[in-house]
């Protein structure tokens, strides 16, 4: 993994079109700006992680699915 | 009017032909699986489940249904970036359906109601639900154990 230290008001580019800038440090947390073309969707990194999980999961299901099914109440 | 079928190869359904209706383009690819082309197959009219399936990968699809279907009050609330991304305008609502995990019994179906799927004019998007209560896995029966499959 690269590392690189930034202060707050600095930046790092990923390739031309995508920036993050460091915009405050406080304690233990960081505030990032994230600029990026709209095309490129941005996620918290343990939202996708659950959301690939999920979808992963539902990949494997069996092709026999029930028909008669409850409603649910 | 034409009747183009596109071939579609499926290690759950065999080779089926498909209306080119059916099939719909995904810019961004689904969340950590990708693939950019898939179809939308139905069993049957008003089916409960409806299979979202890879028209590049044979093994790959995905169970979706209906969110209405089974939560009543649920609501989907897109980031403002995420509405432009997929370009929506209010005048063309998307159709929206779930991912589903189904399991070996019914008590352990789950929808993800956290990352819908929105469909419009053939183009897809597994988007994040901004809405306060939209669990990944919300359980499709919750509460009723003995159902005949």
């Amino acid at each position: 993994m690269l590392i690189i230290t930034r202060r707050p008001g600095e930046k790092v580019m990923f390739g031309d079109d995508v920036v993050i800038e460091v915009i405050e440090v406080s304690g233990s947390s960081v505030r990032i700006g994230i600029d990026a073309p709209k095309s490129i969707p941005v996620y918290r990194e343990e939202l996708w992680r659950a959301v690939k999980a999920e979808n992963e999961a539902a990949a494997k299901s069996d092709a026999k699915l029930p028909k008669n099914l409850p409603l649910k109440t | 009017m034409t009747t183009q079928t596109i071939t579609l190869e499926s290690t759950r359904f065999g080779t089926l032909e498909i209306p080119h209706e059916a099939v719909v383009e995904f810019p961004n690819g689904l969340i950590g699986l990708g693939g950019h082309r898939y179809a939308l197959l139905a069993r049957e009219e008003e089916a409960t489940f409806i299979w979202l399936h890879s028209l590049d990968d044979p093994d790959l699809a995905l169970p979706l249904t209906n969110p209405w279907r089974f939560f009543t009050s649920f609501e989907v609330e897109l980031a403002d970036e995420e509405a432009e991304r997929m370009g929506i305008e209010d005048s063309a609502e998307p159709t929206v359906y779930v991912t589903v995990r189904a399991a070996e019994s019914l008590e352990d179906f789950s929808a993800n109601l956290r990352a819908p799927i929105l469909i419009s004019h053939g183009q897809g998007y597994q988007v994040i639900n901004q809405a306060p209560d939209a669990p990944v896995r919300a359980p499709l029966f919750a509460g009723s154990a003995e159902v005949a499959a």
